[in-house]
């Protein structure tokens, strides 16, 4: 019986990491609060200074580390508000499949 | 929680990582994974100096395990259990024992990187089964820095999919353990057939 369930796991485990190594490439990845602003422009392939834009901040450095957490307490604004802020702004810089961004 | 850790080494580099890292090896549940991964892709960035992030991560994490060897070794399995329930787990210590004698060093080995939920639990044991310490040091240092290595350098080939490499790695080490328990199982049960043919 734990060889069946040994085996089964193994299967499961290995099967479930195949299908999401298969959609790396085309998954979106998520924006989190402990993300910095380089750190979100690198995995959706935009310079960051589009995203610091966007939130209206000037980076510190030129790769400012700061999470957005710190940067909406720094601002005094809302995490939620920031994390949407950055997401219309990779929507809108990052092109359709097959077209232009918009 | 975890939130913090990941902003604090985004903010300071590789001495977040050595503390943090030093702390998850004692044995308190943290991503240290996604950390790794987090660390190779600043890396990719040229937000850290690479050897300064697998020296800051193998170093941390060694002397976390060493922690972990003393308190085993000179507590006892009375506190090997009491730092177990404080971290919610229940630690069968007499079978983490078997482990460190039957599979030594490469136990030690494997347990820093491909199998490291297990790694805090094996350090106490080898502890409290008086595993030689310069041993335990070398296997320790030998398997910390090659998984400082091996996450550094999948976060730093896949800078731009941290977090989806991070979900990938998650079942994979499962389907390891897997299959890691299914070998065990069947020579146990092949072990067991045969002496029920001889018979």
């Amino acid at each position: 019986m734990a060889f069946v369930l040994a085996v089964a796991s193994t299967v499961i485990f290995a099967s479930r990491a195949g299908r999401r190594a298969r959609l790396m490439h085309a998954a979106n990845e998520p924006i989190r609060e402990w993300m910095s602003v380089p750190f979100i422009a690198h995995a959706h392939h935009l310079p960051a200074s589009v995203l610091f834009q966007a939130i209206g901040v000037r980076p510190r450095q030129p790769y400012d580390r700061r999470s957005i957490r710190h940067i909406a307490r720094d601002l005094n604004r809302p995490v939620p508000e920031l994390m949407a802020q950055l997401e219309s702004a990779i929507q809108a810089a990052t092109p359709p499949p097959g077209g232009h961004p918009r | 929680m975890n939130d913090r850790l990941l902003g604090a080494v985004s903010l300071y580099g590789a001495p977040a990582l050595f503390g943090i890292v030093a702390i998850a090896a004692v044995g308190v549940p943290l991503p240290i994974t996604l950390l790794l991964i987090v660390a190779g892709s600043m890396i990719s960035q040229g937000a850290m100096n690479p050897w300064w992030a697998i020296g800051a991560a193998a170093a941390g994490s060694s002397l976390g395990d060493q922690a972990g060897y003393v308190i085993g070794r000179w507590g006892g399995p009375a506190a090997a259990a009491r730092l177990g329930a404080l971290f919610g787990k229940r630690v069968n210590l007499k079978a983490m024992e078997t482990k460190v004698r039957t599979w030594g060093g490469s136990g030690i080995f494997v347990t820093r990187w491909l199998l490291s939920p297990l790694g805090p639990w094996i350090n106490l044991a080898s502890g409290t089964a008086r595993y030689p310490w310069p041993r335990f040091l070398l296997w320790d240092l030998m398997g910390e820095v090659t998984g400082a290595a091996v996450f550094i350098s999948l976060g730093r080939f896949f800078s731009d999919r941290a977090m989806s490499l991070y979900g990938v790695l998650g079942d994979l080490t499962w389907a390891v353990a897997g299959l890691l328990a299914a070998v065990l199982f069947g020579y146990l049960l092949v072990a067991r057939l045969r002496r029920a043919r001889v018979r």
